[in-house]
């Protein structure tokens, strides 16, 4: 992919990031008091409710791919051989989706899976 | 422009590049604080997406657990996990808002029109709205780290 259009991935997921952050900090101290906010009944009906899942996955996806996306940009600067450039290319597509798959992992457990004690 | 040998040296300098914005102006000390709080921003989310795993049980998991839920409150849920939360805030409040100025900025919508530089040398392009939201950006953060102190630390009392 061209440098220009990661670079304008860079940019929309900057802006859809902080939406979404925003929404997540109001939900963990504005609309409900911390301590009931971090509960593990809350949060187990907040993961059920199949919205607010999605919202986290779709955080959880925007986050990691501007995140390491920007750790690119900063590797790429510090070496310019096409070796370099590539393993960390390559590196940040593995990072991306290894730990998009831990996190959605997290998503679907705590949706479907059954609850333990 | 330098000769080819300068342009090497100045590729070795690596991460001080940017690193090191001393002698340079406010823009140059956003953009360097931008990155650095782009990677811690980065090591927490990492270090927030382990933590999170516990709410199903951690790595080896199969569904939602309150006794896994509450170990790893009783590891993060103190002063100095929530110490880290506060410090999480601001500089997530700063990467974000100077974020924001960045994209404005890249796409020239802040930006005066450039002209040739004249005493007393101060680059023409750069708006005073665009130099104010690097300062917004700060107090933003300190007023959404003091809320974060406020929400966390009420919640210890």
């Amino acid at each position: 992919m061209k440098e220009s259009r990661l670079m304008l991935i860079q940019y929309a997921t900057a802006v859809v990031a902080v939406a979404l952050v925003s929404v997540h900090l109001i939900m963990q101290g504005v609309i409900y008091p911390y301590s009931t906010a971090i509960s593990f009944s809350n949060i187990l009906s907040i993961y059920r409710n199949g919205f607010y899942a999605i919202f986290l996955e779709a955080l959880l996806v925007v986050v990691l791919v501007h995140g390491f996306n920007g750790l690119r940009i900063i590797l790429h600067e510090i070496r310019q051989t096409k070796p370099w450039t590539m393993w960390v290319d390559i590196g940040t597509v593995v990072a991306i989706v290894a730990t998009v798959a831990y996190g959605t992992r997290t998503v679907i457990l705590a949706v479907f899976g059954g609850v333990a004690g | 422009m330098g000769t080819v040998g300068e342009e090497r040296a100045r590729n070795k300098r690596g991460l001080m590049g940017w690193l090191n914005p001393y002698h340079y102006n406010a823009e140059r000390w956003a953009y360097m604080f931008q990155r650095v709080t782009g990677v811690a921003i980065l090591l927490y989310v990492l270090g927030h997406l382990g933590d999170t795993s516990f709410f199903v049980g951690g790595p080896t998991g199969t569904g939602p657990s309150s006794s896994s839920w509450a170990f790893i409150g009783n590891i993060f849920e103190n002063s100095f996990g929530h110490l880290i939360l506060i410090l999480v805030v601001l500089v997530l409040f700063f990467h974000g808002v100077n974020g924001l100025r960045l994209i404005l900025t890249e796409f020239g919508l802040i930006f005066r029109k450039p002209a040739a530089i004249e005493y007393p040398y101060k680059p023409r392009s750069l708006s005073s709205l665009q130099k104010s939201l690097i300062f917004i950006g700060i107090t933003i953060a300190a007023v959404a780290a003091i809320w974060a102190f406020l929400v966390l630390f009420e919640g210890l009392g």
